[in-house]
């Protein structure tokens, strides 16, 4: 319990640091454009817009009695959360070495700040989306979405689906400290979790034997709870939103740990 | 409040050459087979103890790399010690490196709070003493200018302000910084006097013996990362010049 009480001591004391950093990012990413924040609305839209001409004309995918643009809008925002936050965060504390080897900084603070970064982006590309549920109304697709009680379930989803990617975040800054050679092989990793993932398809158009064996990718399990609340005004059920949870806490764990044991190393590799 | 017990540190300097397949390559192809280096560790300091009592201003000498930035890394807590403990009670304001953490694309009033917040300070303090900074740094009228386009010495006025601004209970200074132009650097010299002889502790490294023999009560002396001596300040210092000017 007296290591809990630190944890959030030491977190509250470095609240403001956090914040100072995360408002750094915002600062920087939007310096000198025109549009400004106005771009982490836009951008997802135009997104959009191309996959769901690509692969809703060109590859003439459909997903069986489902507006098949808000299943794609809803799996591509999911994704790039995921993508950027996990990547960013990645490379969080060898980017700030020059940093950690001058100030004493608790070390997670970097990655974590990148993870809500890139999440405060995330809650605002929700705008978007709900809009483009909201024209599902007027003959936006095929099939009407409606907005429903369960909508309120979804934050519980996204703030697990977050502690999920800090937990890899944290694990992956860890490791690539020792070994910068994770920047490529994750590179590579994401573009095979990218097409493992049903983002732009669904899982029924796999053979049975290999649905069973994407179940178990966690991204599969976040995005099918948000789409059976969006697209089929489902609640998920209980053992969905349990798995959830624990995959959510139990990768913050997982990583947190690993990379508690490491941080002291971590400056004989600068 | 700062206690040192048999602490030694140890660098591995292999670490730059392990894991590359690049080498792995080059050494496949070259036929001198190379003999193994055993000399890879490093110990940057060994066995070195002592203590500072509070309102106690100590002096680190040795020549270059004796092991003093580590010293001053290992008490600031930027490095664990490989053996042995440090003991740190009270608030510590490390003038290690100025300037950690400024971000060129932000302007000066931006880098203040983020650098503020590095060094450990809280909002309501920053913004109490926000003016305070802005005064003794001289930078006024460019407040709203990203620091990229500031000189390189007025860069250092901006973090030597936002550095000093504290009354810490520990301070840690590595050289008196005189930065900036001569009115700041009488101004800059005068505010490290100020601090250091305010009743803090101090942890003081210089290679200035007049500055040493002003301002510390007593001294270390190390050499080759191991403790040569500690005493007064006057007999360690003569007997350190006499040693370095014998060589």
């Amino acid at each position: 319990m007296t290591n809990l009480k630190n944890i959030i001591a030491n977190f509250k004391h470095y609240w403001f640091l956090m914040t100072q950093l995360i408002s750094r990012d915002f600062k920087v990413k939007y310096k000198r454009s025109v549009l400004g924040v106005v771009w982490s609305l836009l951008y997802p839209i135009l997104m959009l817009a191309v996959m769901a001409v690509v692969f809703s004309q060109m590859f003439k995918f459909q997903v069986e009695g489902v507006n098949y643009i808000v299943y794609l809008m809803t799996g591509i925002i999911m994704w790039n959360y995921f993508n950027e936050a996990s990547n960013t965060a990645m490379t969080s504390v060898v980017t700030n070495f020059s940093l950690i080897n001058k100030v004493y900084i608790p070390k997670y603070i970097f990655p974590v700040a990148k993870c809500i970064f890139v999440g405060i982006n995330f809650v605002l590309t929700l705008i978007p989306w709900l809009i483009i549920i909201g024209l599902s109304y007027f003959g936006l697709g095929e099939y009407t979405c409606h907005f429903n009680i369960y909508y309120l379930i979804l934050p519980y989803i996204f703030f697990c689906f977050f502690l999920f990617t800090v937990g890899i975040g944290l694990f992956l800054s860890c490791i690539s400290v020792f070994l910068r050679d994770v920047f490529y092989i994750y590179g590579i990793v994401l573009i095979m979790w990218n097409y493992l993932t049903p983002v732009f398809y669904s899982l029924e158009i796999l053979p049975a034997k290999l649905q069973t064996l994407f179940q178990l990718n966690p991204l599969y399990q976040f995005l099918t709870a948000a789409r059976e609340i969006v697209l089929f005004g489902q609640c998920p059920s209980l053992l969905r939103l349990g798995i959830l949870g624990v995959l959510g806490v139990g990768s913050l764990l997982i990583g947190a740990f690993i990379f508690k044991k490491n941080q002291d190393k971590f400056i004989y590799y600068v | 409040m700062i206690k040192l017990e048999h602490v030694s540190m140890k660098f591995n300097l292999g670490i730059e050459k392990n894991f590359s397949v690049k080498q792995a390559f080059v050494d496949f192809f070259s036929f001198k087979k190379k003999k193994k280096k055993k000399k890879d560790e490093f110990w940057a300091l060994r066995d070195i103890s002592f203590e500072v009592k509070k309102g106690e201003v100590i002096g680190l000498i040795g020549s270059n790399g004796a092991g003093k930035s580590t010293l001053l890394k290992i008490v600031s807590g930027v490095m664990k010690p490989t053996n042995g403990k440090v003991k740190v009670s009270g608030v510590i304001s490390p003038m290690i490196e100025l300037g950690a953490g400024f971000d060129m694309e932000l302007t000066a009033r931006e880098n203040i709070f983020l650098n503020g917040a590095i060094l450990g300070y809280s909002k309501q303090f920053l913004e109490s003493k926000f003016d305070e900074i802005v005064e003794f740094s001289e930078l006024k009228d460019f407040l709203d200018v990203p620091v990229k386009n500031f000189s390189s010495g007025m860069t250092a006025k901006l973090a030597f302000s936002i550095a000093t601004i504290v009354d810490p209970e520990i301070l840690i200074v590595d050289e008196i910084l005189s930065v900036g132009d001569i009115k700041f650097q009488e101004k800059s010299k005068n505010k490290m006097l100020e601090m250091i002889k305010g009743g803090t502790t101090v942890l003081y490294v210089s290679h200035s013996l007049d500055s040493i023999r002003q301002l510390c009560d007593r001294v270390v002396w190390i050499e080759h990362g191991k403790m040569v001596k500690v005493g007064k300040t006057d007999e360690i210092c003569d007997e350190y010049y006499d040693t370095q000017m014998k060589k």
